[in-house]
């Protein structure tokens, strides 16, 4: 029989527990003051005390912001950002102040040089939440675990060593992202996800739940945990209560640099606000009322101590911006729309790269506000108000068409949002770039020759629309297929649809899942539209200021967009099968060699004798009872 | 009825071959009363009887290739060589043999010859045999040098060699202090001594004017004693300090120790992480950071290399905010703060609320000692540790054997308001973070069994022990090597025989040609080590010590052992049953009725031919 050997050794952070581990706690008084080394360190205090004021070096520096945002859907939508950050030191990954020691020795032991690890719950509503913004394509994540990461090591190595990162992580984060481990999870894109000399690795696990114990480990890793500071408004019930939740990680190392991790939790809530409210938003579409107490059910006590700075920001859309411009009053943070509950320390002014103006960022500085005045802010709307958010270029969702459990196709449609019209007027020959970038399970076998190309209902060849393909085939039990695409669309177009047969495969019994009548998930695709960048500027602030959320914003990033996770249903089997099948085979085998082995011990003549013999005993019985009968009928008459 | 039976009767015998279906069947029918047998005339056929009871047969012989062809892997483990290994360690522990070397420095000319050397080697030898002796120290040579200014003679018995070259130290160097004297001595004594068996040194200095007698015990394998003595003083006094300090540490019987059946808080493959942490309670009232870096590394890093043949030593540290411990303290004003008792030191430890996370450097089955340094915050500031007799603890810490050691640090400003200093983030002066390092090094000591100090009045005369900047004085380490080797032999031991017993207690385990590797490299290492043991190389024999249990360590946790599940015998008979129990039924029933059948016939041939017998 085979053998087989499960479970790699798996480098899983040990939770420790001190009194558990020691049964034996003990005092032990050193007693008499310590007589040895006295000489030595009075040696080393002096000269300790010239180094040190020799250099100061850069310090390890942590930061928190928060930022809020009422969304047009009556909903809220809250960023809380965190960044530690640690110098180029030789002491990197053993003696940190603030910077969380195990990350650090993730950074030195897998020489990363950029990692992301985002954990998902819900889908973020481009059309409703906005698809042009920073927050929608840097912080919307596809559902569930997604992870890529860049490593500094030569091209042969990347791979098993991501294998022992993704061990890490789930270790660190109590997550299964060591599902990534296999080399059927995870693929290397070139250019469809981020540029790259083939040092990327990209995973994603769209059904990996997310929920407290993801987050308590991302907390660890703050200097101040949510014991205090902007982390302290993170209640659980109500932040997993929202429409949207997306914890990640991100982290960035070089030489220069140091190493740089930035924590953020993207969370959209409905404001818990209380009936009287809601009472008063019946007449016309006034927005819920809310402020942080309705949204987290706490209040800001101040800030972290050892936080560098700890500001809470609230941005107000450039649909209400245009609004308010319009009514011909100012923006402060009591205008004749809405009022902000505090007076902010400082108001900024955001542009994109296309308007002159896009939002405006009402700033709160929480070092002002102590455990006696808590932070309360919260916005209180005046009148109603309607306002969209701007969208990305095109929507893009994904689908699958087909059904039975052979073979079916994955279409992805692009719908127009006319956004180029409003942004440039467009002359009618012009045309808009998308990337797509896909990876698809080895068992959804894509047949890549298949692609169609639909615009506005009408049928394309591929050379007409597709600049630019990359494809990495799967390979049975190997590797996931992956798909780069560049796409050039005319600006004029109002619907495009792109479409790929699949033939869907088998599996080992062993690889299916515990819950495989469920269907299995292809990863989201990732949409993003190189010429429009979502960068915001900021041109008022100085850069003294030294916002890293706000920094983040400044970064020029391409818009982006994930589609739709989908739920493909396989063939199950019968688990019993390989069972019954051993059953079934062995018992026909064990009944044709028994009638052979009786058809060679049958004794034919003997048989046909007996068979004679009975018939003559029958006979003889027969006879018996006639004579029988015969007598009684005499007797009896 | 006999007219009917008749007519059936007597179906002739073929004339072709042996055809025994026909079955010439001679019946003389019992039906008209006579009960004798019926009769056959022809020998009963063999054919079908053959066949079946080969088909018996082929079944038979098979059985074994199947029960091969299905039989897991199993890598043989070489049980004879741990048990023998177990043997050779159950009957003679490793033991370490070593010198004693005594030199007697005299001032005033003497006429030393052979004879007083050799009397002075036996006094001292049976002096050792009244002391208690240690478990890992093997028999003690001994030798004697006597020095004068008007010569220089040695025993010649035995053949320890500590290198004492005569006329390099006089007694007139003892004015230049007692580390340079210490240093002075090892240099007589030559530093490089080729053979690895180690010799301990004791000088006894003799000075006339010295009021009483001193002993000082170097950082280097000797100590001296300076002062009038006479001989059988001098002898009981190197006995002593040999048995009591270079033997055992100066650990007395009944005190915990080392030796004394505790553990060495070394992670089986010979790794250890001290990770130390700074733990601010309360980071509203104060912000302490530290220096750790450049200080901590600096005074830790002689220690680590004095380790290095017992341990690989990581060195980490990390600032933690928000730790409250979770232990209540009291309000003593007596005492001058809060004050923690002994019995609530065990729920000190807050591991809900203190991240001492392990290291990814402490990977597969190393150790983390933990040192923390624990900032009280305003409310419970100063907190101290009182001693079970009501004492206050000195150095304000505690140890917890093999987790690590905790100490309470008061700020400086801890009795000012703390109002004033709210929230701004201070240092730890050098100079405190010196002595707590020094103090965590005591507590590094303690947790390896050494004592944290010695105290002066153990001897019953002054008593000075020469610091090491290792942390760890030579003899120490001699000490600290000799035990280990020990004790991880020991453990290998123990390891490889769960090992083969739960082998041969699970005959349905899979094991991999890996883990007979890893249990022979493991022997092999062991077996070096019992060897560099009996040489006297304990620095080596640590080595292969830790070699040898971590290797058997890999072995028994090998994660191929878990496969043991997928190869279970439910699993076997469920896949073979289904064919094998119908076919084997029918094949013996086959095999059970043709030769019942055939037994028949033949006794009913038999006694048609004992009727034909007869009858003829």
């Amino acid at each position: 029989m085979a053998a087989h050997s499960r479970g790699h050794p798996a480098m899983r952070e040990r939770e420790f527990s001190p009194a558990g581990t020691s049964p034996y706690w003990w005092i032990r008084p050193c007693a008499g003051p310590i007589l040895f080394l006295s000489l030595l360190f009075l040696f080393l205090f002096l000269f300790t005390a010239a180094a040190a004021s020799a250099a100061a070096p850069e310090e390890e520096k942590f930061t928190e912001e928060l930022l809020l945002r009422p969304l047009p859907d009556r909903k809220a939508l809250a960023h809380f950002h965190f960044r530690s950050s640690a110098p180029p030191a030789a002491s990197v990954g053993r003696h940190h102040h603030l910077f969380p020691k195990a990350i650090s020795q993730l950074v030195k032991k897998y020489h990363i040089s950029e990692l992301e690890l985002s954990f998902t719950q819900g889908r973020w509503n481009y059309e409703q939440w906005g698809g042009f913004d920073p927050m929608s394509t840097n912080n919307a994540k596809p559902p569930g675990v997604e992870l890529w990461a860049v490593f500094d090591l030569p091209l042969s190595e990347i791979d098993a060593t991501w294998k022992n990162l993704t061990h890490t992580l789930s270790g660190l984060f109590c997550a299964s992202i060591n599902f990534l481990e296999s080399s059927t999870a995870f693929s290397a894109p070139r250019w469809g996800f981020k540029l790259n000399e083939g040092n990327l690795r990209y995973g994603a696990l769209p059904r990996e739940a997310v929920c407290t114990e993801n987050l308590t480990p991302w907390l660890k890793l703050l200097p101040c945990r949510d014991k205090a500071g902007i982390a302290s408004l993170l209640y659980r019930p109500s932040i997993y209560k929202g429409y949207y939740h997306s914890q990640k990680l991100k982290l960035r190392s070089s030489q220069s640099l140091g190493i740089i991790l930035d924590q953020t939790l993207t969370v959209v809530l409905q404001p818990n606000t209380v009936s009287g409210e809601q009472l008063h938003s019946n007449h016309g579409q006034l927005q819920p009322n809310w402020s942080m107490r309705h949204l987290f059910n706490r209040k800001l006590s101040g800030k972290c101590l050892v936080s560098k700075s700890s500001r809470v920001f609230i941005e107000v859309d450039k649909g209400i911006v245009d609004n308010v411009n319009k009514s011909g009053s100012d923006l402060s943070w009591s205008n004749e729309f809405f009022v902000l509950s505090n007076s902010p320390d400082k108001l900024i002014k955001g542009q994109n790269h296309v308007e002159i103006q896009s939002s405006f960022l009402y700033v709160y500085d929480a070092s002002n506000y102590t455990e006696e005045k808590p932070l309360d802010v919260g916005i209180t709307w005046k009148l109603p108000l309607v306002w969209t958010c701007t969208p990305s270029p095109f929507h893009a969702s994904r689908f699958l068409m087909g059904s039975g459990n052979e073979r079916g196709s994955i279409a992805l449609s692009f719908m127009s949002t006319n956004l180029h019209k409003q942004i440039s007027g467009s002359p009618t020959d012009c045309s808009i770039k998308a990337v797509i970038f896909q990876v698809v399970p080895w068992y959804v076998k894509v047949y890549y020759h298949s692609l169609e190309i639909f615009i506005d209902g009408s049928r394309k060849t591929v050379s007409e629309v597709v600049d630019k393909i990359h494809v990495i085939p799967s390979e049975d039990k190997l590797l996931p297929g992956t798909l780069e695409m560049l796409l050039r669309f005319p600006c004029s177009m109002q619907s495009g649809t792109l479409t790929l047969d699949f033939d869907k495969g088998f599996l080992h019994i062993d690889e299916y899942p515990p819950d495989a009548n469920q269907g299995f998930d292809i990863p989201s695709a990732l949409v993003s539209f190189p010429e429009f960048s979502s960068a915001r500027s900021y041109p008022e602030i100085d850069p003294v200021l030294g916002s890293p959320l706000l920094e983040n914003f400044q970064e020029d990033s391409v818009v982006k967009s994930y589609t739709e996770v989908l739920l493909v249903p396989l063939t199950t089997p019968d688990f019993s099968m390989p069972y019954n099948v051993i059953t079934f085979t062995c018992t026909v085998l064990a009944l044709y060699f028994g009638s052979l082995l009786n058809a060679l011990r049958r004794r034919i003549g003997e048989e046909e004798r007996e068979l004679k013999k009975t018939v003559v005993i029958l006979k003889k019985w027969q006879l018996l009872a006639s004579i029988l009968y015969r007598k009684f009928v005499d007797e009896l008459f | 009825m006999a007219e009917i039976a008749g007519d059936e009767a007597p179906t002739p015998p073929p004339p072709i071959s042996g055809e025994v279906s026909t079955d010439p069947y001679t019946s003389i029918p019992a039906s008209t009363g006579s009960n004798n047998p019926p009769l056959r005339t022809t020998k009963p056929g063999v054919k079908r009887l053959i066949l079946t009871a080969s088909v018996l047969l082929s079944f038979l012989v098979g059985l074994p290739f199947l029960l091969k062809s299905t039989e897991i892997h199993r890598s043989p483990l070489p049980s004879d060589a741990i048990t023998g290994l177990a043997h050779r360690l159950h009957s003679a522990p490793p033991s370490f043999p070593c010198g004693l070397h005594a030199v007697f420095l005299r001032s005033v000319p003497d006429r030393s010859d052979a004879s007083l050397t050799r009397r002075l080697e036996q006094s001292i030898s049976a002096q050792l045999q009244l002391l208690p002796a240690t478990s890992t120290a093997g028999n003690v040579s001994v030798s004697v040098t006597v020095e004068s200014a008007g010569g220089c003679s040695s025993s010649s018995s035995s053949n320890v060699d500590s290198g004492w070259q005569c006329g390099t130290v006089t007694s007139a160097d003892l004015v230049i202090g007692d580390e340079v004297f210490d240093e002075l001595l090892h240099s007589a004594l030559g530093s490089g001594r080729g053979d690895g068996s180690r010799v301990y040194t004791v000088v006894v200095v003799e000075v006339d004017d010295a009021e009483g007698m001193r002993v000082v015990v170097g950082k280097h394998r000797h100590a001296w004693v300076v002062g009038k003595a006479d001989e059988v003083k001098a002898v009981s006094v190197i006995g002593k300090v040999f048995a009591k300090y270079f033997m055992n540490g100066g650990i007395e019987e009944g005190e915990a120790g080392i030796g004394k059946g505790e553990f060495m808080p070394v992670g089986s493959d010979g790794n250890v992480v001290l990770s130390f942490s700074l733990l601010n309670a309360d980071p509203s009232d104060w912000v302490y950071d530290w220096d750790f870096e450049k200080i901590g590394e600096r005074m830790l890093n002689p220690v680590v290399e004095a380790l290095r043949p017992i341990a690989e030593i990581n060195i980490e540290s990390q600032v933690l905010y928000h730790t409250p411990k979770s232990s209540y303290s009291y309000s003593d004003d007596k005492l001058g703060g809060n004050v923690l008792s002994m019995g609530d030191i065990p729920f000190f430890v807050n591991s809900n609320e203190w991240h001492l996370d392990t290291s990814t450097s402490a990977t597969g089955r190393s150790k983390v000692l933990q040192f923390v340094v624990y900032i009280p915050s305003a409310r419970e500031c100063p907190l101290y540790l009182q001693l079970p007799d009501g004492r206050l603890s000195k150095t304000n810490a505690f140890i917890s054997p093999m987790w690590g050691g905790v100490l309470i640090w008061n700020p400086p400003d801890c009795s000012l308001d703390s109002k004033k200093t709210h929230g701004t983030r201070k240092k730890m002066s050098s100079q405190e973070l010196m002595e707590t390092i020094e103090i965590f090094i005591g507590q590094l000591r303690q947790l390896f069994g050494l004592k944290p100090s010695y105290l002066s009045q153990d001897m019953d005369m002054p008593t000075k022990f020469v610091v090491s900047e290792k942390g760890f004085t030579e003899w120490e380490l001699d000490l600290l090597y000799r035990h280990h080797a020990c004790s991880n032999l020991l453990s290998c031991l123990t390891t490889l025989e769960s090992l083969s017993s739960l082998v041969r207690s699970l005959p349905r385990m899979i094991v991999m040609d890996e883990i007979g590797r890893q249990v022979e490299l493991s022997l092999e290492a062991a077996n070096l080590a019992q060897g560099n043991a009996t040489l006297g190389i304990s620095d080596s024999s640590a080595v292969h010590a830790t070699r040898a249990r971590a290797l058997a360590e890999d072995a028994f946790f090998h994660p191929s052992i878990m496969s043991i599940s997928y190869a279970s015998i439910e699993h076997y008979f469920a896949i073979y049953m289904p064919f094998f129990a119908p076919v084997s039924l029918h094949v013996l029933l086959a095999a059970i009725k043709e030769l019942k059948r055939y037994k028949a016939e033949r006794a009913k041939y038999s006694a048609f031919l004992a009727s034909q017998a007869t009858s003829s």
